[in-house]
């Protein structure tokens, strides 16, 4: 019985490096991690039943009940995690200007390029009329406009931290009109600049938005 | 219902990186019983306050895991007799004194000279401090029994009185142990598997509910609350250590992490985050229920709270 939830669990890995969803819950560090471990949990299930001989009577049941359970649920239920909601919790990543080692042509920016310029060179004054082109999921923030954000991941979901754009949405009659929490979307803009809350800061002006579907890796270094 | 999926979704993450790392561990551990099954080399280890810790932290450096994998390889440890000093300066301190943790802290901090020659010396610091504190206590008080029934195995009758037995004469022999003892010596690769695979399993599902707990108290409890404390110079240091016992990420990555906060705490409370974590946090707290009883992982939470605090006050104090 134990060789069975082993070999079990060992599909399950394989099976979620196959179907891509550890793009959505780890970084790729981690990817061949999981495989080899789902690889030589098979083999070892696959010895385990070739030497049936040894008694098997000092496996406790709770165990096996657990991980069995456990290795049904991750086969059946795929992970749909709600990123807004999961960034909501969280505060937002502060990158250091170690980090930008190399400046891409304003349009052709991600929106992390973009927060890490913005961390490093502060100065809204520096990026007026700048052309932007960046995607991202819609995060809400309480009591202000949504903006557009990624998650970064060091280790796995437990560790994401979103990184965010201000985003001036094009003029609706309520607040309504903002896009939903959580849809992907492309937004292609301007740079501006906007007294916010008594100091300046640079806001994404959007001029044309599209919804996207959720890109393979959504998860960003 | 979002929060349920992204619960979900968390607890998948955590659980499938936390794996193969437990794998690790029980392979090097099932390595280690295969090698010296009688423990003969291993209870030849350093003795001692202070050489049996720090051997036992050095081995992080020939054995490089996150503490999910060092857990089965310091139960191996504990039950083929080696020092009580050296298994727990492996438990302690190998998470952080490892060459994969120190080069991702560099990695992380270049900044920061004080955090590199820190960390490793302050994992030390911990390894001494609860090797010390756990030894105060009997070895029948301070390790799980089942642990306990297989060390004694291990050791010379002359280590501990005949009512401190489990199996032999006096008390209650341990069946389960028994037989799979018996079927490792009857049919050596064969019964190393099997032992090997109880040990994955058990530890594997001790691993799902610790996972379970994390991902729903990091979902539900906002980040923002511990950090909201950031500059005050205590209450930093404990809110930094709650986040640490919360966020359970693996030792090897958790600098990276830190470095998103690390300039809205002090310097105490970030050495405090990457000091406790690979100790104690949601995650591994159930693994340690293999290794000791009840009442010394209340003993290995407040000592290494108390010596984490001290030492995050005391660097706030000369830093800031």
């Amino acid at each position: 019985m134990k060789y069975l939830v082993l070999g079990f669990l060992g599909a399950v890995l394989l099976k979620c490096w196959l179907d891509q969803r550890l793009n959505l819950l780890l970084h790729s560090n981690f990817h061949s991690l999981v495989l080899i471990a789902g690889l030589v949990l098979l083999m070892i299930a696959i010895a385990g039943f070739c030497s049936a001989k040894v008694s098997n009577k000092a496996t406790k049941i709770w165990p096996l009940i657990v991980l069995s359970l456990t290795a049904m649920g991750l086969w059946i239920w795929p992970p749909k995690p709600s990123l807004s909601t999961l960034a909501a919790n969280r505060s937002g990543a502060q990158l250091g200007q170690s980090e930008l080692s190399f400046l891409s042509p304003p349009e052709q920016r991600s929106l992390t390029d973009w927060v890490r310029l913005l961390n490093s060179q502060p100065d809204p004054n520096l990026y007026g009329g700048d052309p932007v082109q960046v995607s991202g999921f819609v995060l809400d923030v309480p009591g202000k406009p949504p903006e557009i954000a990624r998650l970064l991941v060091r280790c796995c979901l437990a560790d994401a931290t979103p990184v965010g754009l201000a985003v001036r949405w094009p003029k609706t009659k309520s607040s309504n009109g903002w896009p939903k929490p959580d849809q992907w979307l492309q937004i292609k803009g301007v740079m501006a600049v906007e007294n916010h809350q008594g100091s300046l800061r640079s806001v994404l002006v959007a001029k044309q938005i599209k919804a996207i579907a959720a890109p393979t890796r959504p998860l960003e270094p | 219902m979002a929060q349920i999926a992204t619960v979900w979704a968390v607890f998948q993450g955590l659980l499938l990186e936390a794996l193969p790392f437990l794998l690790i561990g029980v392979a090097i551990s099932s390595l280690a019983r295969a090698l010296d099954p009688s423990g003969h080399w291993l209870q030849k280890l350093p003795k001692g306050a202070l050489l049996g810790p720090l051997s036992g932290a050095l081995l992080g450096f020939a054995l490089p895991a996150c503490e999910c994998g060092n857990v089965p390889v310091a139960r191996r440890l504990l039950a083929v007799g080696a020092p009580l000093g050296t298994a727990f300066g492996f438990l302690f301190a190998a998470p952080v004194l490892n060459p994969v943790v120190l080069l991702s802290t560099w990695a992380a901090f270049p900044d920061k000279p004080w955090l590199l020659l820190l960390r490793p010396a302050g994992s030390v610091v911990i390894a001494l401090v609860l090797s010390g504190l756990l030894q105060l206590i009997s070895e029948a008080k301070l390790l799980n029994s089942e642990l306990l029934a297989e060390r004694r195995l291990s050791q010379p009758l002359a280590a501990f009185s005949l009512l401190e037995r489990s199996t032999g004469l006096i008390g209650q022999p341990l069946a389960a142990l028994a037989t799979d003892l018996k079927a490792s010596v009857q049919n050596k690769p064969a019964g190393l598997l099997s032992h090997g695979v109880n040990e994955f399993l058990e530890l594997g599902s001790l691993l799902v509910l610790g996972c379970a707990v994390a991902a729903l108290i990091q979902t539900l409890i906002p980040r923002d609350l511990f950090l909201a404390l950031g500059q005050a110079p205590t209450l930093s240091v404990v809110s930094l250590m709650l986040l640490a016992l919360v966020v359970s990420v693996c030792s090897s990555v958790d600098a990276f992490l830190a470095l998103g906060f690390a300039d809205q705490v002090t310097p105490g409370a970030l050495l405090a985050f990457l000091l406790l974590g690979p100790v104690i946090d949601l995650k591994s707290v159930s693994l340690l229920g293999r290794v000791f009883t009840l009442r010394a992982m209340g003993l290995v939470l407040a000592g290494v709270s108390l010596t984490v605090l001290l030492m995050g006050q005391a660097l706030n104090l000369l830093l800031l």
